[in-house]
C-alpha cells in the first residue's frame, strides 16, 4: 500500500507548470541574430583560445550549407533563426567564483526550483543522506558548480565546459566533437557553432565518482536560445553518474533548445546519464508557447567492456526530437535505454534512441514507454543495428504506448538492421489505451479518476522509475502525475 | 513515382531511391544506370504454372486482359500467371481485380521469370463489395538477375476479407507491396508471408494496412530465412485514423539469418491516432537456436537434417495458415524445395 500512499500523496500535490516564473535581473546580450560576428562574439565572451574560435567558425559555416531536417513526426512553423539571441548572461558576473558572489536572485530562482547550491545545505539533511554535485547553467553561463574540491581531490573534474576549454585544452581538444562530429546533424552543427555553456567531466582511470553529478539548465531570458554542450569522458574502469534537470518560465513565444551531449565511455568503465526534462510545455488549452527542444545525445563506448546506461523522463517541452544513442565499438560493451515520455496538451514528442552494434558480444536494450493525452502526439522512433563484426550481439527492445483520450496520438516507428548470422534482436510493442477495468477498480476502492490515472501510469511506467537515482524517482513519479493532470473526464 | 512511370517515360530519376524513407532499404535508381528496351509481345509457349485450376488468366510480357471480375453471390478459384519471357527487356501491367457483394474468389497468383534480367511492374488494384472475401496467394519465382516490383492496392468495403499469403525467393532487386485501405465494419484482414533467400537475393515485403472505420481486425505474420549474402526487407505499417475504435491489429516478422554475410532490416510501424485499440508488434532476427539442434542431435539426429527440420518448421507457421488446400500443399513443397537446393 506505500505505493497507493504515495501516490496519492504525489496526487494531492498537483499544481500547473510549477518552474514557470521569471526572474527579472539584468542581463546582457549579445545582439539578436546569428553571424560570424555573433559566433565571435560568444567565443570573446568566454575567452576562449583561436583554436576554439576556428571550430565554431567551421561549424558555422557547414551549418549554413546544411537544411533542416523535417522527417520527424512534428509540426511547427519555420524557426527564423535570425530573431534570437545567442548569448544572454547575467551581468555582474567575472569568471569563476564563490558562491558568496552570485547574485542572490539567481540563487533564489534556484531555491525555488528546489536546486540546493549551497554545500552546508545540502550537508545539513539527514544523516546519510546522498549528496550531489551540481552546476548550475542560467541562460548562457554557468553560474556555480558546487563541490569543485571535494571532486578534485579525488581527481575528477567537474567544471563548466568554458572553463575546461581554457583549462583542460587537451581534453577537450581531444574529445570534443569525437562522438557528434561537427556537421552530425542540422541542430548538432547549430550548437557547434554557438554553444556557449555546459558541463564538462572528466573521470581518471579506476576512479568511481564519490557523488552523484548534476547539471541544472535553466532559460530565463527572453527570446533566446539555450545552446549547451555536455562532454564526459570516463577514463578506464571509472564510473560516474550524472543528472539533469531543466526548466523555463511560461511564455508565449517558443524558445530554441539545441543541446549536445558527447559520452566517451573507454575500458571496463560506465556512465549512467539520467535525464527529467521538464522545459515549459506551453499553454494546454491554446498550445500557444513552450520549448523547442532539438537534441543530440550520443554515448561511445569506445572500448572494449564499457557500459553506458540513459534514462529519460521527458515530460515538458512543446515538441521533443530526441534520440539518445549508443555506439557500441568496444567489444563485449553495452547500451541501455529506458525512457518514459509524457505528452499532454498540445505537446509533440518523436525521441527514441538508436544502439548501434559495432563490436563482438555488444549488448543493447531499450524500455521505452510513451503516454499521450489531450491533443498530443508521442512517437517512439529507434534503430537498431549490427554490422558483420558485430557477433553475438544482443537487443531487447520494448515500446508500449498508452493513449489517454480520443484526440491523441502514438507512434512507433522501429528500424532494425541486422549484418550478421550471429546475432540475436527481439523487438516487441504494443499500444493501448487506459483500460476501463482498471480504473473501475481503483474508482470502485475509493480513489477518484485522477489519482486513479495516476496510479496506473506509475504502473506502466515503473520499470524505468527504477532506473532512476532515488531522489530523482521520486520527482519523476510526480511530475509524471503532473503532467496527465486533466487529461480524463 | 514507380518504376512503372520510368518504364512509360524512360525517366530515370522516376525510381525510387535510398532517399525515399519508405525505399531506403531497396534502392533501384542506383541499380538502374540505363532502362531497357520494352518487351515485345510473346506468343511463344509458355508451359504450366505452379497452380492448376478452372479458369487462367495469363499475362506475358505485360500483354494480357486488364480485369478479373467476379458478379456478386459467385464463388470462383482463379490462376493467374504473370510471365516475364523475354531477356533484358522492360515492361508494366496492371490488372483489375473486382467482387461483388458476397462474392469469393481464390486467387493463385504466380509471377514466372522465364528469362533473365528483365524489368518488370505489375500493378494490381483489388476492390471487395460487401461481405466479399478474397484469398491471395502469390508466389514469386523471379530469375536472379531480375528487377521486379508487385503492387497492390485493395480496397475493403463493411464485412469484407483479406486474406493474402506471399511465397518469394526473391530477385536481384525485388519489392511486393499491399496496401490496405481498411473500412473496419467487421472486415478483417490477414497478411502473411515468406522469403527464402539465398545467393545475393534481395526482397522486400512491404504492406500498409490503414484502418479507417470501427472495429477492423488485421493479423499480419511474416518469416524470413536468408542466407548466403541475400538481403530480407520487411516493412510493416499499420495506420488506425481518428474515430477506428475497436480495432484489433496485430503485426508479427520474425527471420532466421543463416550465414555471417546475409542481412535483414525490418520496420514494424503503428501510428495510431485514437485511444480505443488493441495493437501489437513482435520482431526477431537471430540464428537458429542452438539448444533445439542439441535436442534434436542427442535424439540421434544428423546436424544438416536438424536444421533443415527446424527452418522448414519455422517457415511452416505461414503455409499453414493458408486456407486453400491445394495451394497449401504447393506452398509446402515450395518450402522444402527452397530449403532444401543447394544443399
Amino acid at each position: 500500500m506505500a505505493a497507493v500512499k504515495e501516490t496519492v500523496a504525489a496526487v494531492a500535490d498537483l499544481e500547473k507548470y510549477q518552474h514557470g516564473f521569471v526572474t527579472d535581473i539584468e542581463q546582457d546580450f549579445a545582439p539578436k541574430g546569428l553571424s560570424t560576428d555573433i559566433v565571435r562574439f560568444i567565443s570573446a565572451k568566454k575567452n576562449e583560445p583561436e583554436w576554439m574560435l576556428a571550430w565554431r567558425l567551421e561549424a558555422y559555416e557547414r551549418w549554413l550549407a546544411l537544411e533542416e531536417p523535417d522527417w520527424a513526426k512534428v509540426n511547427y512553423p519555420k524557426i527564423d533563426y535570425q530573431d534570437s539571441y545567442y548569448y544572454a548572461a547575467p551581468s555582474r558576473k567575472a569568471g569563476p567564483m564563490s558562491l558568496d558572489e552570485v547574485d542572490p536572485d539567481i540563487l533564489e530562482t534556484y531555491k525555488k526550483l528546489g536546486i540546493p547550491l549551497r554545500e552546508q545545505e545540502v550537508l545539513a539533511g539527514v544523516q546519510g543522506a546522498p549528496r550531489y554535485a551540481v552546476d548550475a547553467v542560467f541562460d548562457s553561463v554557468s553560474v556555480v558548480t558546487t563541490f569543485k574540491k571535494e571532486l578534485a581531490a579525488v581527481g575528477v573534474i567537474f567544471c563548466p565546459i568554458s572553463e575546461a576549454i581554457r583549462e583542460h585544452p587537451e581534453l577537450v581538444r581531444k574529445y570534443l566533437g569525437s562522438v557528434v562530429p561537427v556537421s552530425d546533424n542540422y541542430f548538432a552543427c547549430l550548437n557547434s557553432a554557438v554553444f556557449s555553456d555546459g558541463s564538462f567531466v572528466y573521470i581518471p582511470p579506476g576512479v568511481r565518482c564519490p557523488m552523484e553529478l548534476s547539471t541544472y539548465f535553466r532559460i530565463n531570458a527572453k527570446d533566446s536560445g539555450q545552446f549547451e554542450r555536455t562532454l564526459i569522458i570516463a577514463d578506464k574502469g571509472s564510473y560516474c553518474s550524472y543528472l539533469e534537470g531543466c526548466t523555463a518560465p511560461m511564455r508565449d513565444e517558443n524558445q530554441l533548445h539545441a543541446a549536445v551531449v558527447e559520452l566517451v565511455i573507454l575500458e571496463d568503465a560506465e556512465i549512467k546519464y539520467s535525464t527529467v526534462q521538464n522545459w515549459y510545455p506551453g499553454d494546454p488549452v491554446t498550445g500557444k508557447g513552450g520549448i523547442y527542444n532539438f537534441v543530440t545525445k550520443r554515448a561511445d563506448c569506445r572500448e572494449a567492456r564499457a557500459k553506458v546506461s540513459w534514462t529519460q523522463v521527458e515530460t515538458g517541452s512543446a515538441i521533443t526530437w530526441k534520440y539518445p544513442s549508443c555506439v557500441l565499438r568496444g567489444d563485449g560493451s553495452s547500451g541501455e535505454f529506458y525512457s518514459i515520455a509524457v505528452t499532454n496538451g498540445h505537446q509533440q514528442a518523436d525521441t527514441g534512441t538508436k544502439m548501434i552494434h559495432l563490436g563482438a558480444n555488444t549488448k543493447s536494450r531499450i524500455i521505452s514507454k510513451g503516454i499521450s493525452a489531450g491533443k498530443s502526439s508521442n512517437t517512439y522512433r529507434g534503430l537498431v543495428s549490427a554490422h558483420p563484426k558485430a557477433v553475438g550481439s544482443r537487443n531487447f527492445t520494448q515500446c508500449d504506448s498508452l493513449l489517454i483520450g480520443k484526440d491523441c496520438a502514438a507512434h512507433t516507428v522501429p528500424y532494425i538492421e541486422a549484418r550478421n548470422g550471429q546475432s540475436v534482436f527481439e523487438h516487441e510493442a504494443t499500444t493501448t489505451r487506459l483500460s476501463d477495468d482498471q480504473l473501475f477498480y481503483c474508482q470502485q476502492r475509493g480513489l477518484d479518476t485522477e489519482s486513479a490515472v495516476a496510479l496506473l501510469v506509475n504502473g506502466f511506467v515503473r520499470e524505468v522509475l527504477q532506473e532512476l537515482p532515488m531522489e530523482f524517482a521520486v520527482e519523476a513519479q510526480k511530475l509524471v502525475a503532473i503532467s496527465l493532470e486533466g487529461s480524463v473526464g | 513515382m514507380t518504376l512503372a512511370t520510368a518504364i512509360a517515360t524512360g525517366d530515370l530519376t522516376q525510381l525510387p531511391s535510398r532517399r525515399d524513407e519508405d525505399w531506403r532499404w531497396t534502392d533501384l535508381r542506383g541499380l538502374i544506370r540505363v532502362l531497357p528496351a520494352a518487351s515485345p509481345a510473346f506468343d511463344g509457349d509458355v508451359g504450366a504454372g505452379p497452380f492448376a485450376a478452372d479458369e487462367t488468366v495469363t499475362i506475358v510480357n505485360g500483354h494480357g486482359p486488364a480485369a478479373i471480375a467476379i458478379p456478386a453471390g459467385e464463388a470462383r478459384t482463379v490462376a493467374l500467371r504473370v510471365v516475364a519471357a523475354t531477356d533484358g527487356t522492360a515492361h508494366a501491367a496492371r490488372l483489375s481485380v473486382t467482387l461483388g457483394q458476397g462474392a469469393r474468389l481464390t486467387l493463385l497468383e504466380s509471377h514466372e521469370g522465364r528469362a533473365a534480367s528483365y524489368l518488370t511492374q505489375t500493378d494490381l488494384d483489388v476492390s471487395l463489395g460487401e461481405d466479399a472475401a478474397l484469398e491471395r496467394i502469390v508466389l514469386v519465382a523471379d530469375h536472379a538477375e531480375a528487377v521486379t516490383i508487385v503492387d497492390a492496392a485493395v480496397t475493403l468495403a463493411a464485412g469484407a476479407s483479406f486474406d493474402q499469403t506471399i511465397l518469394t525467393a526473391g530477385a536481384r532487386r525485388q519489392r511486393i507491396e499491399t496496401r490496405v485501405s481498411h473500412p473496419g465494419q467487421g472486415a478483417a484482414v490477414r497478411l502473411d508471408g515468406a522469403y527464402l533467400l539465398r545467393d545475393q537475393r534481395h526482397a522486400d515485403l512491404t504492406t500498409v494496412v490503414t484502418h479507417a472505420g470501427r472495429d477492423g481486425t488485421t493479423s499480419q505474420l511474416t518469416k524470413g530465412v536468408v542466407r548466403d549474402q541475400a538481403r530480407g526487407v520487411f516493412q510493416g505499417r499499420i495506420v488506425v485514423e481518428r474515430g477506428a475504435d475497436g480495432t484489433e491489429a496485430r503485426m508479427g516478422h520474425h527471420a532466421l539469418i543463416l550465414s555471417d554475410r546475409a542481412e535483414v532490416d525490418a520496420k514494424p510501424e503503428l501510428l495510431i491516432f485514437t485511444d480505443d485499440v488493441q495493437c501489437a508488434h513482435g520482431n526477431t532476427v537471430g540464428a537458429l537456436d542452438e539448444a533445439a539442434i542439441f535436442y534434436a542431435r542427442q535424439r540421434g539426429m544428423p546436424e544438416d537434417v536438424a536444421r533443415a527440420m527446424l527452418t522448414e518448421a519455422f517457415v511452416g507457421e505461414v503455409v499453414e495458415r493458408i486456407e486453400h488446400e491445394g495451394a497449401r500443399e504447393i506452398a509446402r513443397a515450395w518450402v522444402s524445395q527452397q530449403l532444401g537446393a543447394g544443399e
